[in-house]
């Protein structure tokens, strides 16, 4: 989405692709800031 | 219409409605109710019971312009033509009865379930005219101050006033006439979208149709922006100005009825010209209001499980690339029931529903990707979450543990996010490919 609509964002966010937001578990996004990241985003 | 009832194989069931869809596309089964005409088919629409129908009540079909009977044909070209009773308006007297030769009257017909199976569906719900609320620019307030497909009954040569235009007032011919456009539309308090064009051009259709009719008649446009967009519409357009029809590019600031005489004071302000505000007096006001979801869009969305975009119309697969398709394959939509559109957009739509249906049900095989939500019946505690969740409606709890359906399942993954055993995996989307995702993106920090 942020590549079709031409946003800039910042080269420090890394995007994994999911099928659907509803696919997200909490364990996902806990595991992401376990190991080390700062936040998560799910956007859809 | 007659053609479609007269083509061997085709069948087509008027007054009834869908109750409920069941099923998947090549296999969908369809509940329909054939409401109760309380007239069998042996009627030949001859007209012998409404002519005896001492009865009355709303014409629909003339938008209640003219009364019709509690017996009567929904309108002149009625396919197939049959008459049916309004028991809210029927005093049961009986005379029809006597006055039929067929013997098709029958009080006591009941509402009909039919049941069939088709392989897809085409959703054709068209639109219905927004209806501004009471005493909007004096709608439903001052009598004179009607709406566009009123006068388009008022014009139509077998409408109330057999196409001569008369105001509801007292029935004269008016000298002059105001049409608002974008009334209910690019509005924010309202309805924001436009309404394709469609209301400016019916607009420019019946502007001319007046003056052809009655070139004595005043014709006044207050329009936004005229959307002439599409082919000849321009040249249309241009057309009806020259013919003298006077368009003001206007908001209307002011809208009050002479008590005495029922005619209009409009305060407007030419934007275009003049920057001053002034009062014109009108005979008649015609409102082109918005195009709306049909009435009942609601309840066939919920028996379809389509989705609505924020306007109200149905969504499509997608808006630029695949305007045709929903999410539900097998469903296609057709004409205004997924967006504003004139006839012509209209039938293009319709036409393409119908061949890329063709293209579905013409081969004996569905292709579906395997990426689908599987079940491990040993973990499943059958709590039916992923029942609750599913927006495909994909997945049911049996007793041996839930039980996915791959045809209707689009593989979005809401079932096992939701599931509290972690009894559900999606194939090629494993949880563990994720986590070595993770992983791997934030190795280094």
């Amino acid at each position: 989405m942020a590549g079709t609509i031409r946003a800039q964002y910042p080269a420090t966010i890394r995007p994994i692709r999911i099928n659907c937001t509803g696919r997200v578990t909490p364990s996902l996004m806990m595991r992401a800031i376990g190991k080390g990241a700062d936040g998560v985003i799910v956007a859809g | 219409m007659l053609q479609t009832a007269r083509t061997p194989g085709l069948n087509l069931h008027t007054y009834s409605e869908v109750e409920e869809v069941t099923g998947f596309v090549g296999n969908f089964k369809v509940k329909i109710r054939k409401k109760a005409r309380y007239v069998n088919n042996e009627c030949n629409g001859c007209g012998a019971c409404w002519e005896v129908c001492p009865a009355y009540g709303y014409n629909e079909f003339n938008e209640g312009l003219n009364p019709r009977r509690a017996i009567y044909a929904s309108f002149a070209q009625a396919v197939p033509m049959l008459a049916q009773i309004d028991m809210t308006q029927c005093i049961k007297c009986g005379l029809c009865i006597k006055a039929c030769e067929v013997e098709a009257i029958d009080f006591d017909q009941e509402d009909e379930i039919l049941e069939i199976e088709v392989g897809s569906i085409v959703v054709a719900t068209g639109w219905d005219e927004y209806e501004p609320e009471t005493g909007y620019l004096g709608y439903n307030v001052y009598p004179n101050v009607i709406t566009q497909l009123k006068l388009e009954r008022i014009l139509a040569p077998n409408g109330p006033t057999v196409g001569h235009l008369k105001r509801p007032s007292d029935g004269k011919e008016p000298k002059n006439v105001l049409f608002i456009q974008c009334v209910g539309s690019r509005d924010l308090t309202r309805k924001t979208y436009c309404s394709a064009g469609v209301c400016c051009m019916i607009s420019v259709k019946n502007t001319k149709l007046i003056k052809q009719h009655a070139p004595h008649i005043d014709v006044t446009v207050a329009y936004m922006d005229i959307r002439a967009a599409g082919k000849d519409y321009e040249e249309y357009f241009t057309a009806s100005r020259k013919e003298g029809i006077k368009y003001i590019r206007t908001n209307v600031s002011r809208l009050q009825e002479d008590p005495e005489t029922h005619n209009l004071k409009v305060v407007i302000q030419n934007t275009v010209g003049t920057t001053k505000l002034k009062e014109f007096e009108y005979d008649l006001v015609v409102l082109s209001c918005a195009m709306m979801p049909a009435k009942g869009i609601e309840k066939i969305s919920s028996i379809l499980k389509l989705e609505k975009s924020h306007d109200g119309f149905f969504k499509e697969f997608h808006s630029r690339l695949n305007p045709i398709d929903t999410k539900i394959p097998g469903i296609v939509l057709a004409g205004v029931s997924q967006g504003p559109k004139a006839i012509s957009d209209s039938i293009v739509q319709g036409r393409a529903a119908a061949s890329s249906l063709a293209r579905l049900m013409m081969k004996d095989k569905y292709r579906i990707l395997l990426i689908r939500a599987t079940v491990d019946n040993e973990k499943c505690a059958k709590c039916g979450l992923c029942q609750l969740n599913c927006p495909y409606d994909a997945i049911k709890v049996e007793p041996d543990g839930a039980e996915v359906n791959e045809i209707l399942c689009r593989g979005c993954g809401a079932c096992l996010a939701n599931c509290p055993s972690e009894a559900i995996t999606l194939r090629y989307y494993r949880e563990p490919q994720y986590e070595k995702q993770i992983d791997a993106i934030l190795e280094n920090i």
